[in-house]
């Protein structure tokens, strides 16, 4: 398969769904066909990268990306404490979207944690599971430097294989005011959740229910979680393969057109 | 008797480590992970048993109190537990140790509320608190989430609370702490307790907090001219809460240094206070704002005031602090000036300061205490023969109550 950048760039025009989850403002962008097969896609600690990587899935999935609670447009969640409070917003936003069953869930990062742990109490309303570079799982021999410890300014440069991926989305200005608060609001909502166990509990012991096909995807050259991680999380999950790819950070799906292509295929595959 | 002439005050001592290695300037911050392999225990036991020396010169100078606070790893304090050099004071002297303080979520609040009537009780009544949310760098040094620090700040505060003025034993559930029998032993000679002041930087939550529990409020960092502003607003929520705004409720700082001239006196303070800015206090927006530390609309705020943790020149340092070095005229003029502009008489002076050395220390605190207090206090004060220590802390101590 030939690589195309200018697909994984190509800009996307999202609806902007607005919803209430039990007293949290919930932002939800949605592209694709409305009656098209679900895909959601739960983003990672930060937003500002934008969604061009999901250009390649509206074609055959209805794409649905919602904001978490206390990131990005939506609004914060109130009494929030850990990811587990993110794992019921969801029930409640699903259940509000009719996401019933068959489901794709895809969760990038944070948000591969999240989707996990929804996976685990909810995977009747799943068909398949996509974790991306998915954050918490403590593997035994692989270091992996806490997200907190990493200096704000390296930790964008930590997120990419290539620079250019992500300088459209920085300010000009390092100092931006905006951007800054913004990511702080973004690391504070991570903080609440993960500072003090930023490995999750659950995983290790519940993620073998997870007995939907689930694909691991890892950019080859994350230097946030490493892809070492990748066969901690296929041992847990009885239905997994993972996928790495070359010359892509962290942000895999951003860097590789390829990697949002096998999400695509995964998820289009037949029961 | 007017508003200078009550006035307290109170020698304040950080306890800085200051034998730093020559290329410690290399180092962006000299907190948090400044390596204590730069630590010297030896150097410790020395610098230890200086400065208590210093707090003792003080007290038998005749100030009101000696202070003292709470920092973790850093150069710029050696008490991470400062109830354990305030045991240390207690039989060594007679005015009030105020410990300014420990943040009480950090570790469990019923053992702060035994510490605090330890000492309250060893000394007879001597005691005073004030309880700071801690600096930012304190959250990279503990186990305790800086995003969800001040609703435990504010849990742990009520449950100190409960531990000093119910009677035992209680239970207590709250959102981070649960109690099956709150009963501490002992309980404070001071009824209702020990009088108690927030530290804060002028965010409406503190002033609030301590508005509301009758908490006097002790200012740090933040320019003069901003401060006034937050001193009546303080006052003004004092007020709504029922509790009288008197001029002992608030608390600043003052870096002073007095010699025979106002030339000699900057010569001999200059290096040592700029030591202090540059050195003492050298660390990273980073390690001052942890992730949540502050709200969203106060980290705004942060992110567009100037900095003032080891960046800041002498200008920037005269306008955000109380300093002056002079003749005992000037010292005691300026600090005649600070205390009715802002209507508050608790001063907690920084007479050491950074490096400064203890002939420097000895010399300044004694001239403080015998030519600038006496000028400030007026000529009764001075010819009365008892010392220097205002008229508030020869009450007994029980008289004097939050």
């Amino acid at each position: 398969m030939t690589a195309d950048p200018v697909v994984a760039t190509a800009p996307v025009t999202f609806e902007r769904l607005e919803h209430d989850v039990c007293g949290t403002p919930t932002v939800v962008l949605a592209a694709g066909e409305p009656a098209a097969p679900p895909l959601v896609f739960l983003h990672g600690a930060g937003t500002f990268h934008g969604w061009a990587f999901a250009a390649p899935w509206i074609e055959q999935f209805r794409v649905l990306i919602p904001h978490h609670p206390g990131y990005g447009e939506s609004g914060d969640l109130e009494g929030l404490q850990d990811p587990h409070d993110l794992v019921l917003h969801y029930v409640e936003l699903f259940d509000q979207l009719g996401l019933t069953s068959d489901v794709n869930l895809v969760g990038f990062s944070l948000g591969g944690l999240v989707a996990a742990r929804f996976a685990i109490e909810q995977k009747h309303r799943l068909r398949r599971l996509v974790l991306v570079a998915p954050a918490g799982l403590r593997v035994p021999g692989v270091e992996v430097e806490d997200l907190f410890h990493i200096p704000p300014e390296e930790l964008v440069g930590r997120l990419v294989h290539r620079m250019e991926t992500i300088l459209p989305y920085l300010p000009a200005d390092p100092r931006d005011v905006d951007f800054n608060v913004d990511r702080y609001r973004e690391m504070r909502t991570t903080a609440i959740m993960l500072w003090e166990h930023p490995f999750d509990r659950v995983l290790p012991r519940w993620l073998g229910r997870v007995d939907i096909p689930a694909l691991i995807v890892w950019g080859e050259e994350d230097r946030l979680a490493p892809p070492a991680l990748a066969p901690g999380w296929a041992e847990l999950l009885p239905q997994s393969t993972v996928a790495t790819f070359p010359a892509a950070g962290h942000l895999v799906l951003d860097e590789s057109p390829e990697a949002s292509a096998a999400v695509a295929r995964f998820c289009g595959e037949p029961s | 008797m007017g508003l200078v002439d009550q006035a307290e005050f109170h020698f304040f001592h950080f306890f800085p480590y200051t034998e730093l290695p020559p290329d410690h300037g290399e180092r962006e911050s000299l907190w948090v992970d400044f390596p204590n392999t730069n630590y010297d225990p030896e150097v410790g036991h020395r610098l230890y048993n200086r400065y208590l020396s210093e707090m003792v010169l003080a007290d038998r100078l005749g100030y009101d109190g000696l202070v003292i606070n709470e920092h973790h790893n850093t150069q710029y304090s050696m008490n991470p537990a400062p109830n354990l050099t305030a045991a240390a004071l207690v039989p060594q002297t007679t005015s009030w140790i105020s410990v300014f303080g420990t943040p009480p979520n950090l570790g469990y609040p019923n053992r702060l509320a035994e510490e605090y009537a330890m000492l309250d009780v060893m000394s007879g009544g001597r005691l005073r608190v004030a309880f700071p949310l801690g600096t930012g760098m304190e959250y990279w040094a503990n186990a305790v989430n800086p995003a969800t620090a001040r609703a435990r700040f504010r849990e742990s505060i009520d449950i100190i609370l409960h531990c000093w003025t119910d009677d035992g034993p209680q239970s207590y559930t709250g959102d981070f702490y649960t109690y099956r029998y709150l009963n501490p032993w002992p309980r404070p000679v001071q009824k209702p307790h020990p009088e108690c002041y927030i530290v804060g930087t002028g965010s409406p939550e503190t002033i609030e907090l301590a508005a509301e529990l009758g908490f006097g409020y002790s200012v740090v960092f933040i320019p003069r001219v901003a401060q006034l502003k937050v001193f009546d607003h303080y006052r003004e929520r004092l007020a709504h809460h029922g509790h009288e705004p008197t001029p002992d409720k608030v608390a600043f700082g003052v870096f002073a240094y007095v010699a025979e001239s106002d030339a000699k006196a900057e010569e001999e303070f200059l290096p040592h206070i700029m030591y202090f800015f540059q050195n003492n206090l050298r660390t990273t927006p980073r390690y001052l704002n942890p992730p949540g530390y502050v709200t969203v609309p106060e980290f705004r705020k942060r992110i567009q005031a100037p900095d003032v943790h080891g960046t800041a020149n002498w200008d920037d340092l005269v306008a955000i602090n109380r300093i002056v070095a002079g003749t005992p005229e000037k010292v005691a003029d300026a600090i005649g000036g600070w205390i009715e502009e802002s209507g508050a008489n608790r001063l907690t002076l920084n007479l050491t300061i950074g490096d400064m050395p203890n002939w420097k220390v000895v010399k300044n605190t004694t001239l403080f205490a015998e030519e600038v207090i006496p000028r400030l206090r007026g000529r009764a004060a001075r010819s009365d023969g008892a010392g220097t220590r205002s008229a508030t802390s020869a009450t007994s101590a029980t008289e004097v109550v939050a």
